[in-house]
């Protein structure tokens, strides 16, 4: 490992120095940066961005009567008090499902959604629980009648859409998760410790850039060492796409979630998808990912990459597998190469970490949270 | 992508094939060859950005040239033994020329493009590296 001294970082002035970096390492470690990211707008959703629609996403968002027994709301599962996750190996609809409810931070700028990648774009995703059975169990007919016969949330309505709520249902129902994903796109995870050094090494900025633990400097070093952002890429820590880390995907005895392969023929036959006629993106370009996006043998077994900004405090993975991030650095230490379901892309190897390397590779995945400001209750629809 | 100043520097040294047209629309591009074709090509937009798709400009011809034919586009990671998770397609513009949409590299590091083209009955893979950071 070449260690060259890279410019202001030599003195060792204070108490705490910061480790010497390389300039490659250097520009690995900008990569992962800025953050926050610049605000991106959903072209295929035309209130994406609107105050008055992330206003009414907010309210749909906490609305139970949106499920068919009036009882459960996106809020139900996606706790902000729980980084928008619930704490739950598996999420708890009707019954219990066969996957983790993801948290939903900056989910406002991934391509794919849900662990399988079966929605691609943020409001079609948001359609998928108010119908699906073992989660609120609703249909069009009861979103659209609550927004048309709800005389706060169809005042809500026309101010985010500019116009009364009309048109058929399922219309209105694309309306409302549109109204859900403007909103979820505002939630942005909080500048972190790992942001402050990241910006520290790139200014030069010494004293402040010795302000990060050296465990989590360490830490980051095996981080880059062991190509972990080859998929955990970026100021997201994911690349968006997918991949097979050897976590075991049985359901129950005999039955297997088979993760993207799935998930891209559910893609492909949904009618909410970018390709269909509910994309208001006239130029065509927020659909190209759908339409070149092509299945593969490989993906059998394959879960998207989760960004590793405030993930929460576990379980993790897609199923919940692994307790605690101490276990998921385990994993990757000491994962069999066995037992990797595809046809084996050598970039999960076992780590062989010692105790002290485990630590501060903890060390530094810890880094990538912080505490997040407090939220306040959304300002009524129609005050 | 630090490799389009030596490969620009290449379409300057080889004026024998000045009359391929290799202007794709910004003065720059990149060109390979072999014995037989010339295919000059750049990214749209210019910079490749991991995850992200992007389209190929093409201008194929052969040595005497005449324009030839781009018949398939494939990329992959020699290291992680995998290709793209999309399937880029083809538009003939004519004369030779070609676009290429829906192309994406989803990971850093070292990606090898294969440009299969014909001419007649002669087929041929040529290729190229880009690294990615
Ligand atoms: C019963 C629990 C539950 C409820 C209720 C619920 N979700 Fe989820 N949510 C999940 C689970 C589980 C997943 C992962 C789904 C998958 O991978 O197929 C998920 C995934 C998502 C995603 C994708 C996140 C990502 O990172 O890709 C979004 C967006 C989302 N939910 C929004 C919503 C909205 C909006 C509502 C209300 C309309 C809602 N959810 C209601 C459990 C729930
Ligand atoms: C081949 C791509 C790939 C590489 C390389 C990789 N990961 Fe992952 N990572 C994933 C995928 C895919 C998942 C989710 C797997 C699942 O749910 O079954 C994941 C999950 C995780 C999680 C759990 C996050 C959550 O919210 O559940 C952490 C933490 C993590 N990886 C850290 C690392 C570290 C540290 C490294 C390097 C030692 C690394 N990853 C290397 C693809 C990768
Ligand atoms: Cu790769």
């Amino acid at each position: 490992m070449a260690l060259a001294a890279s410019g202001a970082l030599t003195a060792p002035a204070i108490a705490q120095t910061p480790l010497q970096w390389s300039d490659d390492k250097v520009k690995a470690i900008a990569r992962h940066g800025p953050w926050p990211p610049p605000l991106s707008r959903d072209p295929s959703n035309r209130v994406a961005g609107s105050p008055n629609a992330i206003v009414l996403g907010e309210h749909l968002f906490n609305e139970p009567r949106l499920s068919a027994d009036g009882a459960m709301s996106c809020a139900t599962c996606h706790i902000a008090a729980r980084d928008w996750g619930d704490g739950r190996a598996k999420a708890m609809g009707r019954s219990e499902l066969d996957r983790r409810t993801p948290s939903l931070w900056n989910v406002g700028h991934a391509h794919w959604f849900g662990w399988d990648g079966a929605g691609d774009s943020l409001w079609a995703q948001s359609i998928r629980p108010i119908l699906d059975p073992r989660e609120m169990a609703s249909d069009a007919a009861r979103v659209a009648g609550l927004l048309r016969e709800d005389k706060a949330l169809a005042c809500g309505y026309e101010r985010a859409f500019g116009e009364k709520p009309g048109g058929g249902d399922e219309k209105l129902l694309v309306d409302a998760a549109k109204a859900l994903a403007a909103f979820q796109a505002t939630l942005i995870s909080p500048r972190t410790p790992f942001d402050a050094f990241r910006d520290a090494l790139l200014s030069g900025d010494r004293e402040a850039a010795a302000r990060y633990p050296l465990a989590a400097q360490r830490g980051l070093k095996i981080f880059i060492e062991a190509n972990c952002a080859a998929c955990h890429f970026g100021p997201r820590f994911t690349n968006g796409e997918f991949g097979d880390v050897g976590i075991p995907f049985f359901t129950r005895p005999g039955e297997v979630d088979a993760g993207r392969l799935d998930g891209l023929a559910k893609l492909a036959n949904s009618t909410f998808n970018l390709l269909g006629r509910y994309n208001d993106d006239v130029s065509g370009a927020s659909a190209l990912r759908t339409k070149h996006v092509q299945r593969l043998h490989s993906n059998f077994g394959e879960f998207r990459v989760p960004s590793l900004r405030q993930t929460g405090s576990g379980p993790f993975m897609h199923n919940g597998h692994l307790a605690t991030l101490e276990d998921v650095v385990k994993h990757y230490s000491e994962v069999n190469p066995d037992r990797l379901h595809s046809d084996a892309i050598p970039l999960v190897r076992p780590l062989a970490l010692s105790a002290e390397q485990s630590a501060d590779l903890v060390a530094f995945l810890r880094t990538l949270s912080a505490e997040p400001p407090p939220r306040h209750a959304p300002p009524p629809l129609c005050p | 992508m630090r490799l389009l100043a030596g490969l620009l520097a290449l379409v300057i040294a080889f004026p024998a094939w000045a009359d391929c047209p290799l202007d794709l629309g910004r003065g720059t591009g990149l060109v390979i060859f072999s014995s037989h074709y010339l295919v000059a090509f750049r990214p749209d937009p210019m910079r490749i950005e991991v995850g992200e798709p992007f389209s190929l400009l093409f201008n194929v011809c052969t040595k005497s040239d005449k324009p030839a034919e781009l018949v398939a586009i494939d990329a992959q990671m020699p290291e992680h033994k995998h290709g793209m998770n999309y399937r880029p397609t083809i538009v003939s513009l004519g004369d030779g020329r070609y676009r290429v949409d829906g192309m994406v590299f989803h990971m850093p590091g070292r990606w090898e493009l294969a440009i299969d083209v014909r001419a007649g009955e002669e087929s041929e893979r040529l290729s190229h590296e880009f690294i990615l950071k």
